[in-house]
């Protein structure tokens, strides 16, 4: 029973080695998803491609990493693309709050819709 | 006196085929020099056969960049902007200097993409889908390349004679090669194609690795990225 221990225990460290490094981000489904969405784009590919956004936001935590750049604000820019504008603008906030690198391009956003809503 | 120039013809025919290796440092000083974080991935230039092929990649670039260590900004929002401001056209963006990404986006690089290759070739009864990269990457403070690669991942699609031989046998393979090269999806060619050019960028902030790759060793390419042609 001793001789076929030594072979697994090499085996799981050989393995243990053998495993790709932990990225830093999870990103789910995303490219699929997105990837449907530009074949076929219509509301259920739409609301396929934001549900992945949504398992992205809420899965990261538990891995526990952080949101990846730019998905809390392509998450908004949904939400701004349904109508929810309020609430697209507060995700955009967080893009910057989690990654301040994102500053100038989600204000300049901001100023494209506020200027889109007044024409 | 023959023999020796033989010998030295060969040699450098051997030579000329190896693939020659450098360290990353050595490849992209500049990078290390800088430490761009933000980087701005444009529309891809298509130089292939395929009209599809440069909305279907942008699906799979912001993956493994992020995944490299770099913030990367979220590219469906960044072509919505980019229209706004009137740069829909890729061939133009080309002539836009890149200080002005870091104006518009706030970016320390601008990566341009040209995807050389994203085509079938198919020859009855042998077949095989290919996809070709060039990135380049560029200082939005200096206007510098800071890094460039490419990379070719082609699959054959090759169909089996299902053990017929003769030309039976060539009928089969001819048949199971079509059905095999239409049913073969671009997108996962391009995510490898991807995956190995950017092994090759120096790791970024957001990656544990950061900084500690200067000796990783890459093979050594030329720049076939857009700047060649300007």
């Amino acid at each position: 029973m001793r001789t076929p221990f030594l072979p697994i225990t090499a085996l799981i460290v050989l393995l243990a080695g053998c495993m790709p490094p932990q990225t830093p981000f999870y990103w789910g489904d995303y490219s699929v998803s997105l990837y449907n969405y530009k074949k076929t784009p219509d509301d259920k590919t739409f609301a396929e491609h934001k549900q992945s956004l949504i398992v992205i936001i809420t899965e990261s935590p538990n891995k526990p990493l952080p949101v990846p750049p730019g998905i809390y604000a392509e998450y908004g820019y949904m939400l701004i693309l349904e109508g929810k504008e309020q609430e697209g603008l507060e995700y955009m906030d967080k893009e910057v709050t989690l990654y301040p690198e994102s500053r100038i391009f989600v204000e300049r956003l901001k100023r494209a819709f506020k200027k889109g809503d007044e024409s | 006196m023959k023999k020796p120039l033989t010998i030295i013809l060969a040699l450098g025919g051997i030579f000329a085929g190896c693939t020659q290796h450098v360290t990353k440092h050595e490849f992209a000083p500049n990078m290390y020099e800088e430490r761009p974080i933000a980087i701005l991935v444009l529309p891809p230039i298509n130089k292939s056969t395929a009209a599809d092929a440069k909305e279907y990649y942008t699906t799979t670039v912001a993956e493994p960049l992020t995944n490299m260590g770099y913030y990367v900004f979220p590219m469906e929002v960044v072509n919505e902007v980019l229209k706004q401001e009137g740069l829909f056209d890729t061939e133009t963006m080309f002539n836009v200097p890149p200080g002005k990404f870091k104006e518009y986006f706030g970016a320390d690089a601008v990566m341009y993409v040209t995807i050389l290759e994203w085509n079938t070739q198919y020859l009855v009864t042998s077949g095989s889908v290919n996809v070709k990269i060039a990135s380049e990457l560029r200082s939005t403070t200096t206007g510098e390349v800071l890094w460039f690669y490419d990379d070719r991942v082609s699959v054959s699609t090759t169909g089996e004679t299902g053990g017929a031989t003769g030309l039976a046998g060539l009928l089969v393979q001819a048949v199971t090669t079509a059905i095999k090269t239409a049913a073969t999806d671009y997108v996962p060619l391009a995510r490898q194609a991807n995956a190995k050019i950017l092994l090759a960028l120096p790791y970024g902030k957001y990656n544990k690795e950061y900084d500690k790759d200067r000796q990783m060793k890459i093979e050594k390419k030329k720049q076939i990225g857009p700047k060649e042609e300007e």
